[in-house]
Order: structure tokens, then sequence, then C-alpha cells
């Protein structure tokens, strides 16, 4: 388990991290997601070490990562870099061997993801004659080369033409599965909501809310319902019962308080007209997103933000 | 499957790549065919010169021929090799015109004149006025009835010295100047080669994916040591090229001597190296692109500048000059004036090693110092990294 634990950090008179908390688990595909300047880039720079925590610690099998552990991390940084006039398979061997593998494994393993992530026909072409989708595609090999143990990836998704998304998705699905976490930046909610086992969502440097996309659904504890079908108005006056949303057609939204039985509605939506429709509305995570954000940036200074 | 590293296989991994990067890439070769062309033109041109300046053609008119054996006399004196033509007046006008002439004596006794095109030589100035002034003097002489020669000879002068002439002395000179000369442009391309690295990984942000698995000190030892070497295999083709080139030519006919400078330089090269380089590393650590460099960078080519004109204007016509004496103990000088001073013979071996021992105490201050800046500046991009931030204890 990969254990982030009460860090902060401060950059000058800004709080960038406030005891950030958060887990992820071997096999777990986690998705870290914020605005600009949430936090996210501090958070993983200070899980690699590059940045050091004013305090906090970072934990990987119970123990706190040092130098050694370090090596065992693949890192792909939110600035891409390599060097530009080393060619592709050199560069992929050097940062290898960096990594404590001998030659022949460097070179099997350059070989093995440079295929996998179809950049192998231009392993001897200098970095800079590359197209920046496909340098993207060599620095994930560069954060995959060394068989990482933990996988910590800042905006892998960027910039990606669809294909290339879908090849990168399904090796951070296989990485999982052979029992890596991988946890990942992206602003693509989308792509976050069908990848990740579970999200970590950070505001001003603060967890506002970390779970599976359902756990954050069920968060507040309301339920949203989409009827089809009675007059508008039908909803109105029914108690815990609050209209959000209503068309011209015949269709509306719902919540529904906690504890307000959903058949009770249904039999109310029924005695105001016929029912073509009705059923449970689940938020994708964009807007639960914004519901998190939103609600998390005011609650933040005064909330304890559970953490898996 | 990963294997924990040691530093030291770390540093030689980063030292491996800088110098096959360096030695491969296109600028290394073209480098050290500039360099060698410029050293040769260098040579070339100062041999051109210096028989340009020693040949002089001057025109005596049928009033002035009388002075050619006087004036053949004392050119050989002064080693200047003199061409006297003899012309009438009017022609010799037209040859200084058309330089075919340097300068047309003309005139006659009590009202002698020496015809230049825009400026007469000094050197050749000089040589008519004395003897024109030997001419007179002797037929004053004569006529009062006292013998020239005799008073040459009671006039005489005997030069000696207390030690024997070095026979050599001109050749030293010459390795003395050779080996500062590689001496300056090894350190200073070299140094300005771990700035622009330091700088490229910065700029192209390769430097968060390195630090992110071996520490920034593995990573300058790496850079300086890869590169250290680059420069020292350019230093030693240089050298061999120079060395069997002014060999062949017959320049250079004091082989022990010759090698004797070639170990100085190679040691001076290498303390004056990892002084520099940890300074221009640095300082290239404080900015974040390479347009930034040049104005950070040159406070460091001064430095090297410095002790290397001095070298060059201070020990030609006096090695034992007490303020080369003096500059030839500090560091960040002594790299250039030290192995100048030994190649001409006024520093003993001892002197050398004194030196070279102060050279690497500052070594370790220096690199200490430079390691500091470099851990605190090199992750940080975006507005120049001042020093004193950069040299305080957090990271």
């Amino acid at each position: 388990m990969l254990d982030i634990g009460r860090i902060s950090k401060r950059f000058g008179t800004r709080q960038a991290l406030a005891e950030v908390s958060f887990a992820v688990r071997p096999g777990e595909v986690f998705g870290f997601v914020g605005s600009n300047g949430a936090g996210k880039t501090t958070t993983m720079r200070i899980v690699l070490g590059v940045l050091a925590a004013d305090s906090g610690e970072v934990r990987w099998k119970g123990s706190p990562i040092d130098a050694d552990l370090r090596r065992r991390i693949g890192y792909m940084p939110e600035e891409r870099g390599l060097y530009p006039k080393m060619k592709v398979g050199e560069q992929l061997r050097y940062l290898a061997r960096l990594h404590g593998l001998s030659n022949a494994e460097a070179a099997a393993s350059v070989e093995h993801w440079a295929g996998r992530l179809g950049v192998a026909e231009r392993v001897g072409d200098e970095v800079q004659k590359l197209s920046l989708g496909n340098q993207q595609r060599v620095q994930l090999c560069a954060a995959l080369v060394h068989d990482p143990e933990v996988l910590v990836l800042d905006e892998p998704f960027s910039g990606l033409d669809p294909t290339a998304v879908t090849v990168m998705s399904s090796v951070l699905r296989d990485k999982a599965e052979s029992g890596v976490p991988v946890i990942f930046s992206s602003h693509q909610l989308d792509l976050v909501e069908r990848l990740c086992d579970r999200i970590g969502v950070i505001a001003a440097g603060r967890m506002v809310a970390v779970g599976s996309v359902e756990e954050l659904r069920e968060r507040d504890g309301s339920i949203l319902i989409d009827v089809h079908g009675p007059p508008a108005g039908w909803a109105h006056g029914l108690p815990g019962v609050e209209l959000v949303a209503v068309d011209g057609a015949g269709r509306s939204r719902v919540r529904l308080a906690a504890g307000v039985d959903d058949q009770d509605v249904l039999r109310a939506a029924l005695a105001a007209g016929p029912v073509h429709e009705f059923r449970r509305w689940r938020p994708p995570l964009t807007e639960l997103y914004r519901n998190v954000v939103e609600s998390g940036a005011a609650a933040a200074d005064h909330a304890e933000v559970p953490a898996a | 499957m990963t294997a924990p590293l040691s530093p030291k296989q770390v540093v030689l991994l980063v030292a491996r790549r800088e110098f096959v990067a360096q030695v491969r890439s296109r600028s290394f070769v073209i480098g050290l065919v500039i360099t060698l062309v410029l050293f040769s033109g260098l040579l070339l041109l100062g041999a051109y010169i210096g028989v340009q300046s020693d040949s002089k053609t001057l025109g005596l008119t049928a009033q002035t021929a009388s002075l050619q054996p006087v004036l053949e006399q004392s050119a050989k004196g002064q080693a200047i090799q003199l061409t006297v033509r003899g012309v009438d007046d009017e022609a010799g006008r037209q040859q200084v015109d058309a330089g075919d002439l340097d300068a047309l004596l003309t005139g006659e006794a009590g009202g002698y004149e020496l015809l230049g095109l825009d400026a007469v030589d000094s050197r050749l100035q000089a040589l008519v006025t004395a003897a024109v002034q030997q001419q007179t003097l002797t037929a004053a002489l004569t006529r009062a009835g006292i013998d020239p020669a005799q008073l040459a000879a009671r006039s005489q002068l005997a030069v000696d010295t207390l030690e024997p002439a070095d026979p050599e002395a001109g050749q030293k000179l010459g390795l003395a100047f050779v080996g500062i000369i590689l001496l300056f442009f090894s350190l200073s391309g070299y140094g300005q080669l771990v700035a622009t690295g330091v700088v490229e990984e910065k700029q192209s942000r390769v430097v968060e994916l390195l630090l992110a698995s071996i520490k920034p000190w593995q990573l300058l030892a790496g850079k300086i040591i890869g590169l250290g070497a680059v420069g020292l295999l350019q230093l030693v083709i240089l050298s061999v090229i120079s060395g069997a080139g002014a060999t062949a030519a017959g320049l250079l006919t004091v082989p022990t001597a010759a090698v004797g400078m070639f170990v100085m330089v190679v040691v001076w090269y290498l303390l004056g190296f990892f002084l520099f380089a940890a300074l221009y590393a640095a300082v290239g650590s404080t900015v974040s692109r390479q347009e930034e460099l040049n104005s950070v960078v040159a406070p460091m080519i001064f430095l090297l500048l410095i002790p290397f004109v001095l070298t060059l204007n201070l020990l030609p016509n006096d090695p034992r000059n007490g303020l080369a004496a003096v500059l030839s103990f500090i560091p960040f000088f002594s790299q250039t004036v030290m192995p100048a001073r030994y190649a001409l013979g006024v520093a003993s071996l001892g002197e050398v090693l004194v030196a070279a021992v102060l050279a690497l105490i500052a070594i370790v201050v220096v690199v200490r110092l430079a390691g500091r800046v470099y851990q605190n500046s090199v992750l940080r991009t975006g507005a120049r990294v001042s020093l004193r931030e950069a040299l305080s204890n957090r990271s």
C-alpha cells in the first residue's frame, strides 16, 4: 500500500499542501483530480522525493520511502523531460540502467516497452525528431522500463491522440492488474471515471474527497431521479422532494432527501399522469467533481476530510 | 530485478553518457578541427610576421651608397635582413610608392633624408640613424687623428651571466605559450560545456526525471567527470598533433622539455577543470534557459582570461616577474601562470607542488559550495535563482 500521510508543503506564504492524506492499494488505479494549482503535482513530486515535504510522510509497504525505494517507482513528470539530442533507445536504456538494470535487462525491457507503446521503429531517432505524441509515449516508456513497483504519472494523457489514449489506458490497467499501485493525475474526468478504481479530489491543497465514483455519488446521501411522463408540477408539494430540472417535453429531475421512499414518489407521479420512465440518475464524475470542489472549498477550512 | 547501484556506479553511468554524447556529437569533431586550424594558423601567422618584420629593403642613391657597408654591418648586428638596392632618386621614389622599397635613403652628408610611403618602420629608422651617426662620427674622429677601431676597442662592454644562458630558452617560451593557450581553450571550452549541459537538462526538464532516481551530487559529479574526460581527450589529441607537427617542422628539438610541459598541462588542466567546472555548473544551475546563460558565465571567462593575458604579456620579457610569481600560487590563477613559469624554468617542482596543493584545497571548498548551489537551484525553473537563495541551507 502506498500511504500518503498528512503531508504539508509551504512555498513562501502560500500553503500548497495541507495535511494531504490518501492511500493507493496494490492493483489499484487511482485518479488524482483537481483544478490547476490545487496541489497534484506538488504531491507527486513529494512522493518521488524531488521535493521535500515540510511535514508528513510517504510510506510504501509500511516503510518510509527512501532513495532505494524511490528507484523502484516509475515516474512521469508533468514537465516532460528527455534529452532532446539523444536517441530514443539509448536514452531509455540509460534511464533503465540508472534504475539498476543490467545492460542486457535494460535492452530487453526497452525493446518490450517500445513495442508495446508503438514507438519501436523510432528507437534509433533522436527524441527531438519525434512528434509530441510520440515523445509522450517514450516518456511513458521511461516510467516503465525498470519494471517499477509503483507508478506515479502526472497527466499522462494530456496531448495524446485517441489511439494513444487507448494504449496508455490498457497499459495502466495491466500494470495495476499485475499488482502495481498506479496513481495518475488528469483533467479528463470521463477518462478518470472509466479507468480508475478510486479517485481523490484535491482542492486548494486539501483532499476534499477520496473514494470510488460510486462512493462519491453516495457521499451526500440524496438520490436523483429522472421522470418522463407526468405533467409539470407533479412533484409540487411532495415532502422531501425537490425539483432540480424540468423541460417542456414532460421530463423532470427530482432530488429525494435522505429517507424518502422512491416508491411513494413513483405513486405520486402515477397519480399525476402516465409515467414512461422513472429511473435513478447517476451523475458523471464531472458533475460530482463540480459539487465536491465547490462545497469542498467552502468546507475545507473546518472539515476533516475522510481519507480511505 | 533491479539491484541497488552504488554511488560510484551511478556517477560512472552518468559520466559515460556525457562522454559518449559529447565525443559522438558533431561539435566535438568540428571543435577539434577548428582548434587545429586556428592553432596552426596562429603559428604560421606568427612565423610569417616574424619573417616580414625582419626583412627590409632599402634604396640607396649614388650619394648615399657610401653608407652601405655600415648599414649592412649594423643590420647584421640587429638581426635584420637588409637588402640594399642602388637606385636614382626618381626611380627610388616610384619604387617606394609601389611598395617595392620599404624606404629610400636620399640626400647627402649633412642633409640625409629617409623616405617612406606613409610611415617608416621604426627599426629601419633606428638602423639608418645609427649608421648615419656612426659614419659622421668615424669621419670626425679620423679628421681629429683618432683611430676609430682603437676607440671601439677601448669602449667595449662584455655581457655575461652568472648561469650559462639557456640555448633552448626560445623553445621553452614557445612550449609555455602553446601550453597555456591549450589550457585556456580547454578550460573555458569545457567549463562552458558543463554549464550548457546543466542548463540543457534544466531546460528540457529531464533533470526532474533523473533526480527522481539519482542524487543531485551524483548527476553533477558524473557530468563534470564525463566532460572533463572529453576535454582531456581533446587536450591529448591537440598536444600530440602540435608536438608531432612542431618536431617534424624542426621547430621542436627538446623532447624532454616538451613531455615535461605536456605532463604539467595535463595536471593543471585537471586541477583547473574541477575548479572551474564546479563554478560553471553552479552558475548554470541558477538559470533556466540557454539564452540567460551568457550573462552569468561572463565573469568566469574573465577569471580565466586575466591570468592568461597576464602570462602572455609579462612572462616573455620578464620570467621572474613578481606579480606572476605571486599569482602562480593563487587558485583560479595558478592553473595558467604556474605551468608557464615552470616551462620557462623559473619555478621549481616544489613550487609547482605547493601551488597544486593550494589548488586542491580550493577545489574541495568550491566543489562543496557549488554542489550546494546546484542542489538548491537545479529543480527551480523560471526566474533566475539568486546566489543567496542558492547558498542557503534548505532545499
